[in-house]
């Protein structure tokens, strides 16, 4: 039997109406215009939409007094194509990037998307192929790209960090950022500083060793790394033990940091230690996790640190956002933590300003105004459950507050669910999750709640309760608006200074990521991905069957 | 102990006997050979009436590119959708065909690959390349070596 040749293969994208290149807007995107990226209030060029961490738009179109005409202007759907990791925890994370009227985005399983801004159609795609047995503590997810000279750029579950021509998707340089034996991987957005993106790693519910990466934007090649945890010898080696207990200390930084031009400071949030619950093993603070810490983006030198919650034994990761905000003269920094505490720190030098809680049930412990902790409900007894709030989620997860500088204040997703804990000591290995207790969220009695608290004085301006806890990011523009998705799937527009509910959309499937705002020849858009997954048994259990979207809506003014 | 489905259980070895199609990844293991043009090579065919891949597990050393030859010696047509960094590879498999592609894969761990006809996958025509090796030296922790599982 003679063989005929198969029809030779094809890329998968080529079988769609797929146009295959996106005009070369991302050319230009310099260091120099992310600075100023709030001069262009068309383009949201950077994760947070400027270095400051605000999720702040000076458009103005869409406000209070149309936003009730707000309908939906496209729809970008994906949905999955052939086996891809972690099919029951994939959730939609991306904060979608905007230049000139092209969106970049990430999706879960390794995807990249170029979308016509205006109409939603696809340009491009990029499918970096993930292996199925990657180590993933909280789910198939990926918190979006960044694009500066002509690239996109990303991390992979693998714990790659790619480049992408940005006209046509295809690979330009793919290095490794870390061990995937070791159960490290890559969820965050790479943030672009001068000539190089850093990066952050995870894997800290696998007992890793936390680092920072910066990599040239033109090479790939890697200017330096940093890690989170001291090896003995180093500066804060002295608040781990003496044993192995620092090189599998956790303390990964899988949020993407801000950015201060003018003090040429990174701020950037560390993860829990490891294990999470059993501090038996890591006596000691455990520096540098659960802290905020400030590096010279330059050589990655940690210039300060600020330890949120020392000896955590409750899951309280401090990767959450560092808005950056001038207020009566002063340099701030504002950090909701998982611990249920607001830090305003003076971002110069990492000195407390002030510490209010924001949280509603908060039982852990308590954190008086002049810094000092007092522990209260600790796992520490093998096989004995306790119980605290807020649970391992936090008061607010990874995703972010907003700051508007027209009414000085912010707007705060909050969970509020706790947890019974049970101390279980495990011996350490590789790539096996490493937490050290038994965890059971609660399902039942949970709320979450949009807050507006005061720059000035931390105080709650006020709130709007939600049946389940909030877990995706606030937007604020200068229509005086907030936009929260909820885990129910509704899209929400709040006034800003009254809290009142003022528009709604059903999407579908619950939001777990970032909106972002931009317009393209005058018509402002809010565009938010949602597809409801990831770690939902841990942030709101009672919603961990809901539907499982993965689509972007832009929402527009009708024409 | 283990046995071998086909001893333990005969009558759920093989297509339309105690389930509809066959248990997962039952066409043997083969390891991709590295060629002198620096990429691997492996051949991987469609047995008449089988609906499986023979090997359904081929072994790449190491990342990189594997150069992989699809036969389909079956009498019905199917087809391949690979991963591969860049964009999945999609091949159609008319009856008695054959054809290449080039695949890569950068890194250690498992990845899926089948033929997404007809649930051809869910019948047994599905399978793994199973990549060997350890990062680079330069993206490993500098930490001493932890135990493994
Ligand atoms: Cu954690």
């Amino acid at each position: 039997m003679e063989y005929i040749d198969a029809p030779p293969a094809v890329n998968f994208a080529a079988l769609s109406t797929m146009v295959g290149t996106a005009p070369p807007v991302a050319q230009d995107v310099t260091y120099e215009r992310i600075l100023r990226a709030r001069s262009e209030p068309q383009n949201w060029l950077t994760y947070y939409g400027a270095y400051d961490g605000q999720r702040y738009s000076p458009l103005d179109q869409i406000n209070t007094e149309n936003v009730q005409r707000l309908t939906p202007a496209w729809v970008f759907q994906f949905g999955s194509s052939g086996f891809h990791a972690g099919q029951s925890t994939y959730a939609f994370e991306a904060a979608p990037i905007v230049v000139d009227g092209v969106m970049y985005l990430s999706g879960w399983d390794g995807w990249v998307w170029a979308v016509d801004a205006r109409t939603g159609r696809q340009l491009w795609q990029y499918k970096h192929a993930i292996p199925f047995d990657v180590s993933l503590c909280c789910g198939n997810v990926n918190r979006g790209v960044a694009v500066a000279h002509g690239k996109v750029l990303a991390t992979t579950l693998n714990a790659h960090v790619i480049a992408l021509d940005a006209v046509s998707g295809e690979l330009v340089w793919d290095t490794t950022n870390g061990d995937v034996r070791a159960a490290e991987s890559a969820t965050v957005a790479p943030l672009v500083v001068k000539d190089k993106i850093i990066v952050g790693s995870s894997g800290g519910e696998f007992g890793v060793r936390g680092h920072l990466d910066a990599y040239y934007i033109e090479t790939g090649e890697r200017a330096w790394r940093t890690y989170t945890v001291p090896k003995p010898g180093e500066p804060g080696s002295d608040t781990w033990p003496d044993g192995p207990a620092w090189a599998r200390g956790g303390g990964n930084a899988w949020v993407t940091g801000t950015y201060d031009p003018e003090l040429n400071l990174v701020y950037w949030g560390t993860g829990n230690p490891a294990p999470d619950f059993d501090g038996a093993v890591r006596e000691g603070d455990n520096l540098y996790t659960d802290s905020i810490i400030a590096l010279n983006p330059d050589n990655g030198e940690i210039r300060w640190h600020y330890q949120c919650t020392p000896h955590d034994v409750w899951d309280y990761d401090s990767n959450m956002e560092c808005i950056l905000y001038d207020l009566d003269g002063q340099k701030l920094l504002a950090h909701f933590d998982k611990n249920g505490y607001l830090f305003t720190l003076d971002r110069r030098n990492g000195e407390r300003v002030r510490i209010t809680p924001f949280g509603e049930r908060i039982t852990w412990g308590e954190i008086d105004g002049d810094g000092r902790v007092t522990p209260k409900v600790v796992p520490d007894k093998e096989g004995e459950p306790v119980h605290f709030w807020p649970g391992p989620a936090g008061a607010k997860e990874w995703t972010h507050a907003a700051y508007s500088p027209r009414t000085e204040m912010f707007y705060v997703p909050v969970q509020d669910v706790g947890s019974e804990v049970t101390l279980r000591h495990r011996e350490f290995k590789e790539s096996i999750p490493y937490w050290g207790a038994s965890v059971t969220v609660d399902a039942d009695d949970m709320q979450g709640f949009v807050k507006a608290i005061s720059a000035a004085t931390g105080e709650e301006v006020w709130r709007w309760r939600n049946e389940t806890p909030m877990s995706a990011s606030a937007l604020a523009t200068a229509g005086d608006l907030v936009f929260v998705g909820r885990p129910s799937g509704e899209f929400t527009a709040f006034h800003a200074r009254t809290g009142e509910p003022l528009w709604e959309f059903q999407t579908g499937s619950g939001h777990h990521s970032s909106p972002t705002t931009y317009s393209v020849d005058g018509r402002q858009f809010i565009a938010v991905p949602v597809g409801w997954g990831s770690w939902i048994e841990g942030i709101v259990p009672a919603m961990l069957g809901a539907s499982h979207g993965d689509a972007v809506f832009a929402f527009a003014l009708p024409q | 102990m283990t046995t071998r489905a086909e001893q333990e259980l005969p009558e759920l070895y093989g297509q339309n006997k105690a389930t509809l199609g066959r248990l997962l990844a039952h066409g043997g293991l083969g390891r991709a050979e590295e060629g002198s043009d620096g990429r691997l090579h492996a051949h991987v065919r469609i047995p008449p009436d089988e609906l499986m891949w023979e090997p359904s597990i081929v072994v790449m050393p190491h990342g990189g590119d594997l150069e992989i030859e699809l036969l389909n010696d079956d009498t019905n047509t199917h087809c391949a959708l690979l991963p591969s960094n860049g964009d999945s590879k999609w091949m159609w498999l008319p009856v008695y065909s054959r054809g290449k592609t080039v695949l890569n894969l950068d890194g250690p761990g498992y990845y899926w690959f089948g033929s997404n006809v007809g649930n051809d996958e869910g019948r047994g025509l599905v399978g793994v390349i199973a990549v060997m090796g350890d990062v680079p030296q330069e993206a490993r922790l500098d930490r001493p070596e932890q135990p493994r599982p």
